[in-house]
């Protein structure tokens, strides 16, 4: 058993921590203000571009090599842990800002996933050393479906060589600004999770419209965006992985990856934010001259001790990963663990600055704004329970 | 770098552990708690097999192993009966205080003569202050509760201190509300010679430190034991035409207490690890503890619940666990006092919370 960190992790999350100082916390405190995410053109980005931030990790001499354990799998072996540990220091300093990172975001897992490798080639090479900020994006919400993926209505329907789209999507991240956005759709929606289509709809296709940034309570620094596809025509060579591995798939029904990185991810996303919350309510205290009352102590004690328990969810559950070993019943228990606890020491954070918190302008009150939605993205704390729960009790699918 | 693999040493001790406590502790928990004790056979199992010394030096027979293969063990051993677990542990958690204040010398003086005697059991008590009057090194007063039916050694603990009581311990049987496997009884000390006393208050921590983990990885097993129950159960009785379990809410609390149980077990891990290491660890047994304590809380009660008034009834586990869980988390100064140590470090004026990912 170790719990210490590599020096290549320590580095990354000193670099993390110094950009995170300097610029990420300003910028979502900026955003949070403006009530509008940082704009595309904002030279942040391009800041981050000359940081070497915001790449692909595919790169065309592994795929080339058909090494798929490496660069093409979304779970690369070696770097969940890394990953996680920067997740959690970026998210630390803001969460929103943190997502508007340029980069194919979460649109990569599924192309490295499913793409074939000219796709891969097309979508992703130029995310490899981009020469400014570009965006990838990923659409699966609907205004009607959300938990229930297979319930997707947005049409996909065949016509020559090409695919028409018809649907709305909601709440995709980064939308609005992308390059692409990886949409599903459905080819019958009766089928549920087997009618399903992935497909690279690219900026300025013709139908590809409506782009709404929607409102948000918190995570201003990011546009979530719901557009719509109106007889949207798409090439078939951007239905991603072709006919073939759909029709290949459908014998698999139920045939789920047995290992899940992107949970334990956005699990450390929560201790971030809850850890900002920890720290700025202690220096409010201590500012106050109330570190010492034990009914302030015992609180930020047991938010401390919470989060770092959260945090060793996380880091199992990426170790796992990390190993290709099965962590499907880990990944959901931090997924389900870590935002609850967040949302407490935003929660109690709030308590402990008193009035002080209902004014609209403390870290502390953005904070608590933010945090919840760490318990709805990539699955809400009743999905992550009933994934576990299949795993625990053999809990039947709904569908 | 972050790695939760055991050592092959640690993982073959763990497994050791759980043949031994499913083969010997589990089948026979009611006999134990009826007996009062484990019978000889058992204990001298246990004895042969060797896990009650892995912490002792090599100098007593032990296998001067940490903190880590420890809280494997009573994890294990909790997991089936954490009555039994505290009564084949002749020295228990007074094992600490006298390593940390004594050392080898202590050990020899107190542990040896005692693991020398079958059935002999040491007792570790927290501050004894309020309730034991001290006149020229003879102690007199009445401690409340001990886990144990007989008393060879008494090591009680406090702040800045710790002294022995070898004789003039008298010991009142009492029903016990849980853990009464290992024995219950009211602690009388007449004039009670103090044989040792040693002073210092970094030793009175870490020995504090090591007891809480004691008590923290027990609970870790209780609780693991009730919701590993209880699920197995949810999943066999129906109702509503499904395994009760296939009610969600129902699947959700078995979910939620799998996780309350793996985060309690997480921080106990980090602080074995933390106190194998040599690192500074007070902070970090006393959450373990707390956490333990809370998570146990939540857990056992529901395990009780989740087999309904069967979980009731003594023909079932469940309520056995929920008051084992009760009862471990009094022990030496309980929440309340592990909470001054788990957030000591807070109530600094200045300094960083030590939260950051490298700490
Ligand atoms: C800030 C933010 C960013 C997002 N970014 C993206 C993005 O980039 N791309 C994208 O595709 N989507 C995105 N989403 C959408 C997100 O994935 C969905 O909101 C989420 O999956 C929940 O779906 P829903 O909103 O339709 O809620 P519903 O599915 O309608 O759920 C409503 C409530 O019912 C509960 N529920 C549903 N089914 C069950 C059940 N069987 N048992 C018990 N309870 C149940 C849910 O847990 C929830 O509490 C984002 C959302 C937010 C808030």
């Amino acid at each position: 058993m170790d719990l210490t960190l590599d020096a290549v992790t320590r580095k990354r999350l000193e670099q993390a921590r110094e950009l995170g100082r300097q610029q990420i916390r300003p910028l979502g405190l900026e955003a949070d203000r403006q009530g509008r995410p940082t704009p595309p053109e904002h030279p942040f980005f391009e800041t981050l571009i000359k940081l070497g931030l915001g790449r692909t990790r595919w790169s065309a001499s592994d795929d080339a090599r058909g090494d798929a354990t490496r660069a093409n799998d979304p779970t690369r072996v070696g770097t969940s842990r890394t990953q996680l540990c920067l997740s959690e220091e970026l998210a630390y300093w803001d969460r929103g800002v943190a997502v508007s990172f340029p980069g194919p975001g979460l649109g990569e897992p599924t192309v490295l996933q499913m793409g074939s490798p000219e796709q891969k080639q097309r979508f992703l090479a130029r995310f490899v050393e981009p020469a400014r900020p570009i965006w990838g994006s990923f659409a699966m919400t609907e205004p009607g479906a959300g938990s229930d993926v297979a319930g997707i209505r947005t049409r996909a329907r065949r016509d020559g060589d090409d695919w028409i789209l018809n649907g709305d999507k909601s709440f995709a991240a980064n939308a609005s600004r992308a390059d692409w956005i990886v949409v599903f759709a459905t080819v019958d929606a009766s089928l549920g999770r087997d009618g399903h289509r992935a497909f690279v709809v690219e900026k300025g296709t013709p139908g590809l419209a409506n782009f709404v940034i929607e409102k948000k309570m918190g995570l201003k620094a990011y546009e979530s965006t719901s557009f719509s596809l109106r007889d949207c025509r798409v090439p078939s060579a951007n239905l991603l992985g072709g006919e073939e591995h759909y029709a290949k798939r459908a014998g698999f029904k139920g045939a789920m990856r047995s290992f899940n990185a992107t949970r334990p991810m956005v699990a450390a996303m929560a201790v971030g934010i809850g850890r900002a919350a920890l720290d700025e309510a202690l220096a409010f205290a201590r500012a106050s001259g109330v570190e010492r009352e034990p009914r302030v102590r015992d609180r930020l004690e047991r938010i401390r001790r919470r989060l770092r328990a959260a945090r060793l969810l996380c880091w199992k559950a990426a170790w796992l990963a990390d190993h290709q070993r099965p962590n499907i019943l880990e990944a959901s228990m931090a997924k389900a663990v870590a935002p609850t606890v967040a949302l407490e020491a935003a929660s109690l954070g709030m308590e402990l600055i008193g009035e002080v918190g209902g004014r609209g302008d403390h870290l502390i009150e953005k904070l608590f704004r933010d945090v919840k939605a760490m318990d709805i993205v990539e699955g809400t704390g009743q999905i992550q329970r009933m994934i576990m729960a299949r795993k625990l009790v053999q809990l039947p699918s709904e569908r | 770098m972050i790695d939760f693999a055991l050592a092959d040493e640690l993982r073959l001790i763990q497994q050791t552990a759980r043949e031994f406590a499913d083969a010997e502790l589990r089948p026979r928990d009611r006999e134990f708690e009826r007996a009062r004790g484990v019978p000889d056979d058992v204990r001298r199992r246990y004895d042969e097999i060797g896990l009650g010394r892995v912490e002792l030096p090599e100098s007593l027979g032990g296998a001067g192993l940490g903190a880590l293969a420890r809280v494997l063990i009573l994890e294990e051993l909790a997991a089936a009966d954490a009555g039994a677990a505290l009564a084949l542990d002749p020295l228990g958690p007074a094992l600490y205080p006298l390593r940390e204040f004594g050392g080898d010398a202590a050990l020899e003086r107190f542990a040896a003569p005692l693991l020398a005697r079958p059935g002999a059991r040491a007792v570790l008590f927290w501050d004894a202050r309020p309730r034991i009057r001290e006149v020229d090194a003879v102690a007199t007063g009445i401690l409340p509760w001990v886990p144990s039916d007989r008393a060879d050694l008494l090591v009680v603990l406090e702040k800045e201190r710790a002294y022995a009581i070898a004789e003039g311990i008298r010991c009142e049987p009492l029903r016990g509300a849980g853990l009464r496997a290992a024995g219950a009884s009211e602690l009388h000390l007449e004039r009670a010679p103090i044989v040792a006393s040693w002073v210092h208050t970094p030793q009175a921590q870490r020995a504090l430190a090591r007891a809480r983990l004691y008590a923290a990885a027990l609970l870790v097993g209780v609780m693991r034991a009730s919701a590993d129950y209880s699920r197995a159960y949810a999943v066999e009785r129906q109702a509503f035409g499904r395994p009760i379990a296939h009610h969600q809410a129902l699947a959700f609390l078995i979910t939620d207490m799998a996780a309350a149980v793996e985060t309690a077990r997480l921080l106990v891990l980090d602080a074995a690890w933390r106190l194998d290491r040599g690192e500074p660890a007070a902070e970090a047994c006393a959450s373990a503890f707390l956490e333990a304590s809370e998570q146990s809380m939540f857990v056992t009660p529901n395990g009780v619940q989740i087999l309904g008034g069967h979980g009731f009834m003594q023909d079932y586990p469940v309520e056995k666990y929920m008051r084992e869980a009760r009862a471990l988390s009094l022990l030496f100064g309980g929440v309340d006092l592990a909470r001054d140590d788990a957030g000591r470090d807070l109530v600094r004026s200045e300094g960083p919370v030590p939260l950051t990912v490298e700490a």
